[in-house]
């Protein structure tokens, strides 16, 4: 018996919330909210401590949405210089993995479109060249290679390679080998095992400095 | 990089004791130098003497003037070139240095010391040249007494440029290298 009542009184309560509903103009009741006071009320900070921005991130298709996006005009709208004012490069090139960026960047390429020519006309060659150590550099050549693989050889050959100057070589290269011999066969007749100093020590000492 | 091992030897030779042959080409070219020299200025005093005297002189090379100036000329020829610069026109042909036995430059009184003890190597038969044959640091009888080396000093380095640039150019041509 109680049961029936309460099932009966249930179904004339839902019955009246439904007659409300029917005959209340909801968007008449809105325009009577002040929205903002609303707002004020909420404590978004709160409420955000309780929003999980990644998990609602991951239901965003960026994509999608960076579609509808007009970023040439949005760049319109950007003053770059006062956002490069903002950014601390230094601390910005310190998270780059440099050696990482350049593995991916296309040198040959990069190189195609540069302009050698203008970025040789900003070169100050004179302050360049008053940075440089020429007798370092010079000291680092290896002369007899670039005599051998250049028209350096010709040239040294045409200047000072005389009949005269090729026949003192001549004679002197004889000379010396003939010394070679004879002290060879000195030795081996006085059976000497070592041969001695071959020069004199300061000699020896300045020339393995040089 | 291909080197020429005569070449190469060459240039670890420098600074190093000089040899016989070298030595003794070096002091025949004085000799010759020397000798030359001599006879053309006895030549130029007897023409000079003929024509203010009317008389010729005739040298004889066992005269004892003649001999005397000799030496005289052969100490100047030699103690000079020694102090000056530590070589001689010979040793100069042959890329030969005169210095002291410890390396350093040569004093020019070392020089005029080994001119004068330069004749007695020549006694007994030449007894004191046989120090350059046998001793390690090839010191005749006359380096002993004045203290001095013989190195060679010649650029070899130079003249291993001069036959790296050659050699290109010798390879190129037809006969090549092996041609010469």
């Amino acid at each position: 018996m109680t049961d029936q009542v309460e099932l009966a009184a249930q179904g004339i309560a839902e019955r009246v919330i439904d007659l409300v509903v029917e005959a209340l103009d909801v968007n008449a009741l809105l325009l009577r909210i002040d929205v903002n006071a609303v707002v004020d009320q909420v404590d978004v900070n709160e409420l955000m401590d309780h929003v999980d921005v990644n998990e609602l991130l991951n239901h965003v298709d960026v994509n999608e949405l960076l579609n509808h996006v007009d970023v040439n005009q949005i760049l319109d709208h950007v003053d770059v210089d006062r956002l490069l004012d903002h950014v601390d490069v230094n601390q910005l090139l310190a998270h780059v993995d440099v050696n990482q960026l350049l593995n991916r960047v296309d040198v040959d390429s990069l190189a195609k479109r540069l302009d050698i020519d203008e970025v040789l006309r900003r070169i100050d060659i004179t302050a360049l060249l008053d940075r440089i150590d020429m007798n370092d550099l010079v000291g680092r050549v290896d002369v007899d290679a670039l005599v051998e693989q250049t028209d350096l050889g010709a040239v040294i050959a045409g200047a000072s390679g005389g009949l005269a100057t090729d026949a003192l070589d001549e004679v002197r290269s004889q000379a010396v080998g003939l010394d070679q011999f004879i002290d060879r066969w000195v030795a081996r007749l006085l059976r000497r095992q070592d041969r001695g100093p071959l020069a004199p020590p300061a000699l020896l000492d300045a020339g393995a400095q040089s | 990089m291909t080197v020429h091992p005569q070449t190469a030897v060459l240039v670890s030779l420098q600074r190093h004791y000089a040899g016989s042959v070298t030595r003794f080409t070096a002091y025949a070219i004085d000799f010759i130098v020397s000798s030359g020299l001599f006879a053309i200025a006895l030549a130029a005093i007897s023409y000079a003497a003929e024509v203010i005297t009317g008389h010729s002189i005739a040298w004889n090379k066992y005269d004892l003037v003649t001999g005397i100036a000799y030496a005289c000329w052969y100490l100047l020829y030699f103690g000079y070139s020694w102090a000056a610069s530590g070589r001689t026109p010979g040793m100069a042909v042959l890329g030969l240095r005169v210095i002291r036995a410890d390396g350093a430059e040569l004093d020019p009184w070392r020089g005029i010391v080994r001119a004068l003890a330069f004749p007695l190597s020549f006694l007994f038969f030449g007894l004191g040249f046989l120090g350059i044959l046998v001793q390690r640091e090839h010191r005749a009888l006359h380096d002993f007494i004045a203290g001095t080396v013989v190195i060679y000093a010649w650029d070899a380095r130079a003249a291993r440029l001069r036959f790296l640039a050659r050699e290109p150019l010798l390879s190129a041509s037809p006969d090549g290298i092996a041609g010469r």
